[in-house]
């Protein structure tokens, strides 16, 4: 047996193997934690869950030889009050690798646009050393901090620690757990604001806002599925919002793109090729420039990003600044794979929170009546049809909801039926 | 003998809280960020991986980046806590792709922070790109559990992106390539880590249906729920036998029915495997968005280190940086050159098992736009 | 319909039907013919005078009894 700093490690032949190579290695990461573990305990810290990362090695070594999962599905969401954050993972190794026959996972509700100061950082470390594997995620897919492996009976505890984390561990603030299974997940946001400066709204308290005041759809989960909220500030659309979220708010504006001049030509100047990489590659043709001036035809830009992207110093978003609503984005299963699609055109940054707070709420209550059991919204309004999802959210038809007016004259004149 | 008294943690005893939420993200903010909030002026890469930020107060934030291998031990976390303190101001930020970012406002900074960075945690600066100039890196790969925490992952994930980002890495330290490109892996079709639009994505798919281990399905499973689980209504009920039987022609192989019942496993160590899709995007930028397409139906589990599942990769990636164009993503590469030519110059085989035979998505959703990307 | 049961029977009711398998609330309003709305808060009083509890599957959740989610779990954790 492999001895790393006076503790054993198990034998693991092909884990070894992506220890080499310059990316960062994984496995590095659980063998760090199965010796430190050990350690600490040896030097008297309190650790419930001793051998956790140890018997990862172990589980993990045997997946990469049999060349399958060696985890089941547990149901369990044993955090009083909640029921969602938890997801239940047993080993079936059971008789073999006890240490992780319990495994579960905990989402901790990350602070929007993953902001973090050290001191809240260290203590979520000094909970998650004693009452797990001392293994996380930096972060989920959905965004949240992922505490990977812990046994039932930690659950409670460790949520506890999370609660008062200020109190108990010196955070500035305690930690809340994330949404899974039936509920609205944790909504997630880009840095916006705090370090962009295309952030045609702000992401971050955005974000804030709908995770507080949806803390009982978060918490207890009722819906006929998932429901995710991600906020990116501009069209270019860092937190992926459009693939991956059902309700997808996009910075946008609606009037003119500032231009500065002088910076246009320092660009030019500099080396930058704007014929090249601006004007030509302006997919609607609306942009000009004679050596001296960039023309914007505002009327026929589209508002994609690609000149303000490569020339950040001379052009900015316009002032008319609010959010694009696109619906119903999710992963294939069942209908396929989905980007979501414009609900509502444009809502100004001054009524945006208040606004999608209503049309959420008329969302939700829809669905939750209409919904079938793993249907998520977008494939209800496959099923029923936009004319009928336009009634729920209030919204007139308009045309910057399609590509293309309808292929075929079928049309359901249901107002004129007796 | 006196019975020892058994100490209770104070976690233990402490009355539940719930609903609070998560902490104001004022509070974690570095205070040049807190204090130039929504009053950002502009940005200049100053080298891969390090973003000058300029506030309209005249305060500069150096923002260096980092790659992570996501699956971080507490212990690794204090260590970059330690350089947060350091070099940040006690600050820092993870991005969407599992890059951890530093805030420094002395450039002399930032050669001595990257150079303990490497020495300390090994991660390499890098992950972005260049827009003004047109040359891009590649960013981090995002990904899901796989073997590691998942039960029904058809692949690993975090051994492939290993060996993926090994292969690729001087790509993520430097600014060669024409545009962006994001890769993502997911270890099944349920795509918990969405990956349907990405430039390359690499898709865990089963093969095979679900093994009906019967005896395990009347001792651990509760029989209508298992049905009720089926999004494709594969399964019945047999009542007489009190276990399922299953539809093959049915199944998509999502593996529903064994997250609810593990008396029919979906693993199959010979015939689980990695699909290879391309040229999606989310930004946009230039072209709309667009769902990615599979290129490569299967490719076989090999671990270790999944050589063919790499060298696929890289073999895409390389081919579209020689001939793309700058500013051109693998979709816009593609929709100039035609399928025909990306077969060709990559090397792929075109078989059936890539034209689309899944009925379910209706055609209506052609004409939907799926952008924020128009007229006034 | 919903105001003429009363609402403990209702409990008792609904508790029965949790006893035979986990649940979606969805379905058993249907079948105890009471408005989803109202099931949901009724099923939430439940779970938290301890009486039902939550089980997920990680993408969609059930209700089901406490002595119930015990013996899924035993039942799956098993070798």
């Amino acid at each position: 047996m492999p001895v790393v700093d006076g503790v054993e490690l198990p034998e693991t032949p092909l884990l070894d193997e992506l220890e080499k190579g310059p990316w960062p290695s994984f496995v590095k990461e659980i063998k760090r934690a199965a010796v430190e573990s050990e350690k600490a305990m040896k030097a008297g810290k309190k650790i419930k869950l001793p051998g956790a990362a140890k018997g990862l090695l172990k589980v993990l070594e045997l997946s990469y030889k049999d060349k399958r999962t060696h985890w089941k599905h547990g149901g369990i969401v044993a955090v009083y009050g909640y029921g969602g954050g938890v997801i239940g993972r047993y080993c079936d190794l059971e008789d073999k690798i006890p240490e992780v026959w319990h495994f579960h996972t905990m989402r901790i509700n990350m602070p929007a646009g993953w902001f973090y100061s050290t001191k809240a950082l260290r203590a979520i470390c000094d909970a998650w050393e004693k009452w797990g594997s001392g293994l996380t995620n930096l972060h989920g897919s959905t965004g949240d901090i992922i505490l990977l492996g812990t046994r039932t009976e930690h659950l409670q505890p460790m949520a506890n620690a999370l609660a008062y984390l200020d109190k108990l561990y010196g955070s500035p603030a305690p930690f809340d757990i994330g949404g899974s299974g039936s509920d609205l997940r944790t909504p997630s946001a880009c840095m916006g604001p705090a370090l962009c400066e295309f952030a045609c709204y702000d992401t971050l308290e955005a974000c804030y806002q709908f995770t507080i005041r949806y803390q009982d759809e978060l918490h207890r989960p009722m819906w006929p599925y998932k429901f995710k909220i991600k906020c990116s500030g501009c069209p270019n659309d860092c937190v992926a919002s459009k693939a991956r979220s059902d309700f997808a708010i996009i910075g946008t504006w609606k009037d003119e793109i500032q231009i500065d001049q002088e910076a246009v030509k320092e660009y030019a100047k500099a080396g930058v090729d704007i014929e090249k990489q601006v004007v030509k590659k302006c997919p609607t043709g609306a942009i000009s420039w004679d050596g001296n001036e960039l023309k914007i035809d505002n009327k026929n830009c589209i508002r994609c990003m690609h000149c303000i992207n490569v020339l950040p110093k001379a052009l900015k978003p316009g002032k008319e600044r609010g959010a694009t609503i696109l619906i119903g984005g999710k992963a294939p299963f069942v209908d396929g794979a989905i980007i979501g699609w414009v609900a509502v055109p444009f809502i100004p940054a001054d009524e945006l929170i208040d606004k999608c707070c209503e049309i959420l709420e008329a969302i939700w209550d829809w669905w939750d009546e209409n919904g079938k059991f793993r249907e998520r919204v977008g494939e209800l309004i496959w099923r029923v049809g936009m004319s009928e999802f336009l009634k729920v959210i209030g919204q007139k038809a308009d045309v910057r909801m399609v590509y293309a007016p309808r292929n075929n004259p079928f049309i359901f004149w249901r107002e004129l039926q007796d | 003998m006196v019975a020892q008294k058994v100490e209770k943690e104070p976690e233990e005893e402490l009355e539940p809280k719930t609903d609070f939420g998560p902490p104001h993200y004022s509070i974690m903010l570095h205070p040049i960020i807190k204090n130039n909030y929504g009053k950002w002026k502009y940005h200049e890469v100053v080298r891969p991986g390090v973003i000058k930020r300029v506030a309209e107060s005249g305060d500069v934030l150096y923002v260096v980046r980092f790659g992570s291998p996501r699956l971080l031990s507490v212990y690794t976390i204090r260590d970059i806590c330690d350089i947060a303190d350091k070099y940040s101001d006690g600050y820092l930020r993870f991005t969407s792709r599992n890059n951890v970012e530093f805030f420094l406002t002395d450039p002399d900074k930032i050669e001595p922070l990257i150079q303990e960075v490497q020495e300390k945690l090994g991660f390499p600066c890098g992950g972005t790109w260049d827009a003004t100039k047109g040359e891009y890196g590649l960013t981090n790969i995002v990904h899901t559990q796989g073997w590691v925490h998942c039960h029904t992952p058809a692949t690993d994930a975090s051994g492939i992106v290993k060996a993926v980002m090994d292969e690729l890495y001087d790509y993520f330290t430097d600014h060669k390539l024409p545009a962006l490109c994001r890769i993502s892996l997911a270890c099944c079709a349920n795509m918990c880590g969405a990956v349907h639009a990405s430039d390359i994505a690499m898709v865990g798919v089963h093969r095979k249906v679900p093994k009906i281990d019967d005896d395990a399905v009347r001792r651990t499973c509760e029989i209508p729920s298992t049905v009720a689980a089926c999004p494709t209504g594969a399964l019945k009920p047999d009542m007489k036998r009190k276990t399922v039987i299953l539809d093959k022609d049915k199944c998509m192989y999502c593996g529903n029915c064994y997250t609810m019942c593990p008396g029919m496993p979906i693993f199959d160590p010979e015939n689980d495997g990695v699909a290879i899709l391309v040229a999606g995007k989310l930004s946009d930028a230039r072209y709309p968005p667009q769902l990615s397409k599979v290129v490569v139906p299967w490719l076989p589990n090999n671990p270790p280190r999944w050589p063919e599942v790499v060298q696929t990769v890289k073999k895409i990636l390389e081919t579209w940086a020689t001939h793309a164009e700058k500013y051109e993503r693998i979709a816009e590469w593609i929709h100039r050159i035609g399928w025909e030519r990306f077969f060709e110059l990559t090397g792929l085989e075109f078989t059936e098992k890539l034209i689309e035979d899944y009925h379910r998505t209706p055609y209506l959703y052609t004409t939907f736009r799926t952008s924020a990307a128009f007229r006034w | 319909m919903a105001e003429e049961i009363n609402k403990e029977e209702l409990k008792q009711k609904i508790i029965e039907y949790l006893q035979k398998k986990p649940w979606q609330v969805r379905d058993l309003a249907k079948i105890l013919r009471v408005k989803k709305k109202e099931l949901d808060k009724i099923v939430q009083e439940l779970i938290n005078e301890g009486k039902a509890a939550y089980w997920s599957s990680g993408s969609t959740t059930y209700i089901t009894t406490p002595e119930k989610l015990k013996e899924m779990e035993e039942k799956r954790s098993g070798v």
